[in-house]
């Protein structure tokens, strides 16, 4: 029979709140000691899973990533101590190793609470002297007895008791407890090695030569090689043309390449055909800015929409960044604009910031300080932004010391968010690269930029290596890309790809175009368990992991090869401009302009024209929101009823007069009130070269009711509203649109998303919010993503009209339509087998449904989702 | 030898409870295994309906009103208490703000906080403590925390595998400070698994989870049907881990069952007979609350209902005051009754906590709260001539009223008390809202200690776990 002592250990969550309901009538049926039996069996297994899973650092795949061990529990210490015969002194090796283990224990499972900054209990156990000293209660070891050490008694309670420690948070491992036991037993012994909490990546690179080897030249496959080698894993054979095409575009261009392209790269002869698509597409730096803003925009937490912006508190990069990606700007030169920025580029250091009060360690010098150390070098200052971190070794003043640099007085230090009456010094996070100096704000920066970005500054190399591994393999060489201080996969190869990279100018085409020729590149995509195996220490790389196609990626493949998602462009890198305005007729609801409400407007402008000089030709470019009629001078000469398609409208000049009135009778569709507005835009060309233009702005007249004679240039208008604002060309909920403009030169095709404001369908895809830097995004499909593609109108919609587009070209024809969309899409011609299958489904006449039902689901299947 | 009774009784006693907790433990609701594997506590509830009231919900004209200053061109502002008059309730002694005649009916059912203080942030912006009331976090922060209906998806589950468990109806996201809005209506840290399934328009509801418009049920197999043979008959497999092709399949099929899924008829509110249709519609936020009874009954967790923010319209009185509120009140009242009724009725209210609340009150003069004043955004005049001025047009934070029905919350209590005279700051039992967030937590078994490890920072669902539960205002 068990004793009672062994009942106490169940957690005493278990035991609360028993439900007497059911007990009552289940302990008549049964047997004592059954139920004892019952308990027992079921309380061990229940006990088992609980205790592993709650004191199991890697958790359950269910957590999301937990990038916090750079500390791991030493299994091989634990061993060696646990396997020493009974009576065998412990040489002061393994003293001392034993004891900056249990000083790892403390640091990590206690320090929160029981450190020089906060001493709960009035016990710190940081030093030797603390730790002997004990606490507000005494003593809590005893060298040499465990067994009566108070420290250890309360290890071993039962959680939830209210004397058990850790009160809170991760309990410590059974082996932990026996550690410190142990090290109680054998004497407390302290050792004077530095302790070093967390294991600190050296600053500089080493600088490794490439091994000799028998067949391979591409130095990342050597060092790959090596790695295999140690393995015993066999080099896997590169993946065919038609799929190499497919990868390289999408990482380069984020687009497909046509089919076109594909048969003649695979029909290509030259060996070298590969490393010389690589250079094609680099060249094209449109494609490719327009592809790679988006991991830029990710990592600077640029956004052309967002929070902060209406106060004024943020401010965009983009011109800078999309100037910096298009001309190659040298990676060096590219760190020491951001760190020591001009007016374009002082926006991510400027950080966000909301009117009001806000935590001390979200001051924009401690953001600034906390996005450069993440997004450049790789060191998560978050931490060390309230206490001395608990996840590497940063402290708290050397955080606060950083942030001075960005600082025009010196920041007092909080911690906590409770003032210290302390004021922190200027010091870069890592002193021994270099002193910051400078009298003004500009001299510090300009100081620390050079510190940043001196080649000695390894770290800030690899940060940027590893992430662009990362981007191209699915997972880095260190991961989390976060977490510079874990160790690679591979040292030799991080630290080289570092090294050339400096010795070659800093030039991340150079990056791109030695990683994407390697072999190792060119690997088919590798299986592997759950993403949890990707981050624990059971890693082993293998060769690439597939990316899903990006929410950009997804909507840009579309635009290309289905039909365009987007009309309106929120970041212009052209910077198209145009003074017309959106209006609308004002609505005022109580005092307030309100959103429109559903209902058909009317819109007047009378305008006056010189008629002595003789008219060349005018031209109207209109869009309303949602449809409209419009007249001028009494004649009808537009009407359409999508905002997304621009008119352009050659004007007869003999329509104009001396005096004329342009009228609008324009509909707001919909249910709730919504956005409405007419964008217009006349142009009348003279002989002489003398133009007049005319534009919808706030001098125009509104109504939200005709009377008779409302389209004459007569008509009194003035008991009429003037027009209402809702947006200027370039700026607007519709977004700036390229089509509308008297250029003669036809648009781009379609317009990239990196270049549109995030919406509810990229954000659904992953987009990420950007009010915080975000070096890697989810990659898994989600119930809503898949409700959304699925069933939105928004999809839908685009779906249907690529489909007609497709019905048109292919008619009747389902096996050449077929053919062409796995072609088109999947970048091969479909088997006999799907061939039927598609047959079976749609059967012998495929009508626009049929076609829109096909379209969907090849952008849905995986072999299309993944690169 | 047997023990002595004493021992024994000890000892069964001991065993029972052991008895008890292993059962329990052992029933297949293995959710209660995440998050360092705490065991849930018991439930008293197994889902939330949050009513917001967007925009500042002046608690001196709803749930807690003053003497009443009726409207005389001339008077001073000061002057102006509430500028309606009061009407009894279901609780003895509790009288609340005429318009509401139809909760009133219904306090008795639940509890009145009267003495909800909101957080001091320097600075009235509306989204900012939207972000704070909904997150439990001020923003800024360094990570993404969660939406509270984000922590309960993902510690929850979805009661019904095809009803997605954190559903956010009413708000557009494309107005007003909508990408502030977006910024905390999300699910984090924790994953867009457990992020808000968006229904802007609950008219509209049944859209986003029925077959494309247009598309036949027998449309809509056969794609799926396309899609699943294409699959199975790809040349093609080695371009991504079986891993990563599964979770996208398995993704693609749930979203398949709801949309075919009979349960998924719970979002058509046009299926309410029209009777009880009518009961609820007030306007789009009134079948809101039909929709998130329905949604209720089919097995969602969190369901958010809002008046919707938009700057300077609903609650966000910046002039006309009395004159909005008099429309406001005649969308909530009606159908928030209803839905504790409809709930009462349908035997799920003991197992279904209802929160109405906002993110801050309103006062005449007062900007903040006293003696923490904060800039003022709104020009009051010493006296007021005209309709327009008479209201609440400022943001006070002092004193704010929230209610609670069901799910395990005390019936016909009040909670806390306001000052009878400017200004109307709680004087009793202040209530933050880490303590709304643990009771509302604890009542549906979540243990408080509840956290993630992100960037190495353990993030609880209160801020460090320290949210205390109100148990003042549990049964």
């Amino acid at each position: 029979m068990p004793n009672l002592s062994e009942m106490d250990i169940l957690p005493r969550a278990l035991v609360r709140r028993p439900n007497f309901i059911y007990l009552n009538s289940i302990m008549r049926l049964i047997s004592a000691r059954t139920v004892l039996f019952i308990v027992l069996a079921m309380t061990f297994a229940v006990l088992g899973h609980w205790i592993s899973s709650c004191t199991d650092i890697n958790a359950s795949p269910a957590d999301p990533i937990d990038g916090h061990s750079a500390y791991v529990f030493n299994k091989t210490l634990y061993e060696e101590v646990r396997n020493m015969p009974q009576q065998e002194q412990m040489d002061s090796v393994l003293l001392d190793n034993l004891n900056l283990e249990v000083r790892a224990i403390f640091a990590h499972k206690c320090y929160q609470c029981h450190s020089r900054a906060k001493s709960k209990g009035d016990l710190a156990l940081e030093t030797r002297e603390q730790v002997m000293r004990g606490g507000g209660d005494g003593e809590i070891l005893i060298p040499g007895d465990s067994r009566n050490s108070r420290l250890v008694q309360r290890l071993e309670l039962p959680r939830g008791h209210e004397d058990a420690m850790p009160p809170k948070g991760n309990a410590l491992l059974k082996e932990e407890i026996q550690m410190i036991k142990w090290w109680i037993d054998h004497g407390a012994h302290w050792s004077e090695k530095a302790f070093k909490q967390f294991r600190a990546a050296p600053l500089a690179l080493s600088l490794p030569s490439i091994p000799d080897h028998d067949y391979l030249d591409h130095p990342v496959d050597i060092f790959v090689d090596q790695h295999f080698s140690q393995h015993r894993i066999t080099r896997p054979t590169p993946i065919d043309d038609r799929r190499f095409i497919r990868r390289a575009y999408l990482d380069l261009h984020g687009l497909l390449p046509d089919f076109p392209v594909i048969e003649q790269f695979v029909n290509d002869p030259r060996p070298d055909k590969r490393s010389l698509l690589i250079d094609d597409l680099l060249r094209n730096r449109e494609a490719f800015t327009a592809h790679w803003m988006s991991f830029w925009n990710d990592l600077l937490r640029n956004d052309y929409r967002g929070i902060g912006y209406i106060e004024g508190g943020r401010k965009q990069i983009s011109d800078w960044l999309h100037d910096a990606i298009l001309n190659n700007k040298p990676y060096d030169e590219f760190v020491a604009e951001i760190v020591n920025p001009t007016e374009e580029s002082e926006g991510f250091i400027k950080g966000i910031q909301w009117r009001g009060v806000v935590n001390a360690s979200q001051r924009s010098e401690l953001q600034a300080a906390q996005n450069i150390s993440q997004t450049f070098l790789g060191l998560n200052l978050k931490c060390a932004s309230c206490h001395n971190s608990f996840v590497n070794n940063v402290m708290l003043d050397e955080a606060y010391a950083f942030a001075n640099v960005f600082s025009s007085e010196p920041l007092e230090i909080f911690r906590c968010d409770k003032a210290t009456g302390r004021y922190s010094n200027t010091a870069f996070i890592y002193p021994e690269l270099g002193e910051v100096v400078g009298d003004s704000l500009k001299d510090r920066l300009a100081s620390l930029a050079g510190i940043m970005v001196q080649p000695a500054n390894g770290r800030l190399y690899r940060t940027i290596v590893n992430r662009f591994w990362d981007r191209l393999f699915g997972r880095g060489l260190i991961a989390p890309v976060d977490e510079m201080d874990k160790m690679p996969w591979n040292q030799d190869l991080l630290d080289w790809l570092a090294a050339k990279f400096i010795a070659k100018d800093f030039d991340l085409d150079w990056l791109l175009r030695t990683l994407m020729t390697s072999e190792t590149y060119q690997w088919p995509a590798v299986e592997y368990p759950s993403d949890a195996y990707l981050l624990s220490s059971e890693f082993v790389f293998r060769g690439p992991v597939a990316r899903r196609l990006t929410a950009e990626q997804f909507v840009d493949v579309f635009s290309a090869s289905v039909v365009p998602i987007y009309s309106g462009i929120d970041y212009d890198p052209d910077h198209r401009e145009m003074k017309a305005q959106w209006i609308w007729h004002k609505e005022i609801e109580l005092d307030r302009v309100a959103i429109p409400k559903p209902g058909t407007r009317y819109l007047r402008k009378v305008f006056r024209a010189d008629l002595d000089t003789p008219l060349k030709e005018a031209t109207l470019l209109i869009t309303v929101d949602d449809k409209y009629v419009l007249y001028l001078n009494e004649q009808k000469i537009s009407e359409g009823h999508d905002w997304r398609d621009v008119k352009k409208i050659s004007v007869p000049v003999s329509i104009l007069k001396e005096a004329n009135c342009i009228a609008i009778e324009a509909e707001n569709s919909g249910v709730l009130p919504n956005e409405a507005g007419v964008l217009l835009a006349l142009e009348v060309m003279y002989d002489n070269g003398d133009t007049l233009r005319i534009y919808s702005d706030q001098s125009w007249k509104t109504n939200d009711r005709k009377s008779e004679g409302w389209l004459l240039t007569e008509f009194d208008d003035s008991s009429w509203e003037d027009a209402q604002r809702y947006g200027s060309f370039g700026y607007s909920h519709w977004g700036k649109l390229p089509e509308f403009t008297f250029d003669p030169s036809p648009a781009d095709p379609f317009i990239r998303s990196a270049y549109v404001k995030k919406d509810l369908f990229t954000t659904t895809l992953n987009r990420p919010m950007r009010d915080n830097v975000t070096t890697k995004r989810e990659e898994e499909t989600t119930l809503l993503q898949a409700l959304m593609l699925t069933n939105s109108a928004f999809f839908m919609e685009r779906i249907s009209q690529g489909a007609e587009k497709w019905y048109a070209r292919f008619g009747d024809d389902l096996e050449g339509l077929t053919e062409a969309m796995f072609q088109q899409l999947l970048g091969r011609s479909p088997s006999d087998e799907e061939r039927l299958v598609v047959r079976n489904s749609i059967g012998q006449s495929p009508t626009p449904q049929d076609i829109a039902d096909l379209i969907w689901t090849v952008v849905l299947l995986p072999e299309f989702q993944f690169i | 030898m047997k023990p002595p009774v004493q021992d024994r009784r000890q000892f069964l006693g001991a065993m029972r409870n052991a008895t008890v907790a292993a059962l329990g433990a052992s029933v297949p609701t293995l959710t209660y295994l995440t998050s360092c594997g705490r065991p849930s506590l018991a439930s008293s509830a197994d889902r939330v309906i949050l009513l917001w009231m967007a925009g500042g919900m002046c608690h001196t004209e709803t749930f807690d009103p003053k003497r009443y200053t009726p409207f005389e061109k001339g008077m001073a502002t000061e002057d102006i208490w509430s500028t309606f008059q009061s009407i009894p309730t279901s609780v003895d002694g509790l009288q609340i703000s005429q318009g509401l005649e139809n909760i009133a009916s219904v306090m008795d059912r639940g509890t009145l906080i009267r003495s909800y203080r909101a957080g001091d942030l320097g600075f009235i912006l509306h989204t900012r403590h939207q972000y704070h009331w909904h997150t439990c976090y001020e923003p800024p922060q360094s990570v993404q925390v969660p939406h509270i209906g984000g922590w309960i998806a993902k510690e929850l589950g979805p009661d019904n595998p095809v009803i997605p468990p954190f559903i956010d109806i009413g708000q557009r996201f494309t107005v007003g400070e909508g990408e502030e809005l977006k910024a905390f209506h999300s699910a984090g840290f924790l994953g867009s698994e457990h992020g808000p399934f968006v229904i802007p328009d609950p008219a509209r509801g049944l859209e986003s989870v029925k077959p494309p418009e247009g598309m036949s049920i027998e449309r809509f197999e056969a794609r799926m049907k396309l899609y699943q043979d294409l699959i199975d008959k790809s040349p093609v497999k080695d371009f991504s881990s079986t891993y990563q092709q599964e979770s996208l399949q398995r993704s693609m099929e749930r979203a398949y069952r709801l949309l075919k899924s009979p349960d998924a008829q719970a979002f058509d509110i046009t299926q309410e007979p029209d009777q009880s249709y009518q009961q609820y519609n007030t306007g789009r936020f009134g079948l809101g609350c039909l929709l998130a009874r329905r949604l209720a009954e089919m097995g969602a967790r969190f369901i958010s209902v809002t008046t919707e923010y938009l700057p300077f319209f609903g609650w966000d009185t910046h002039e006309n005051g009395h004159t909005r509120l008099v429309d406001m009140k005649k969308q909530i009242d009606r159908p928030v009754a209803q839905l504790i009724l409809d709930l009462e009725e349908r035997g799920l209210l003991d197992r279904t906590l209802v929160i109405l609340a906002s993110e801050f009150s309103r006062d005449s003069l007062v900007e903040g709260r006293p003696g923490q004043k904060v800039k003022d955004q709104v020009e009051v005049p010493d006296t007021i001539d005209d309709m327009k001025n008479y209201g609440m047009h400022r943001h006070f934070t002092d004193g704010c009223s929230l209610v609670l029905w069901g799910g395990g919350i005390k019936k016909g209590y009040v909670h806390g008390e306001t000052s009878p005279v400017r200004p109307f700051a709680a004087v009793t039992e202040p209530v933050l809202i880490e303590q709304i967030h643990q009771t509302i937590y604890h009542a549906l078994g979540m243990d408080p200690e509840t956290h993630y490890k992100i960037e190495g920072r353990p993030v609880y669902t209160t801020p460090d776990g320290m949210g205390e539960v109100l148990q003042d205002v549990l049964a």
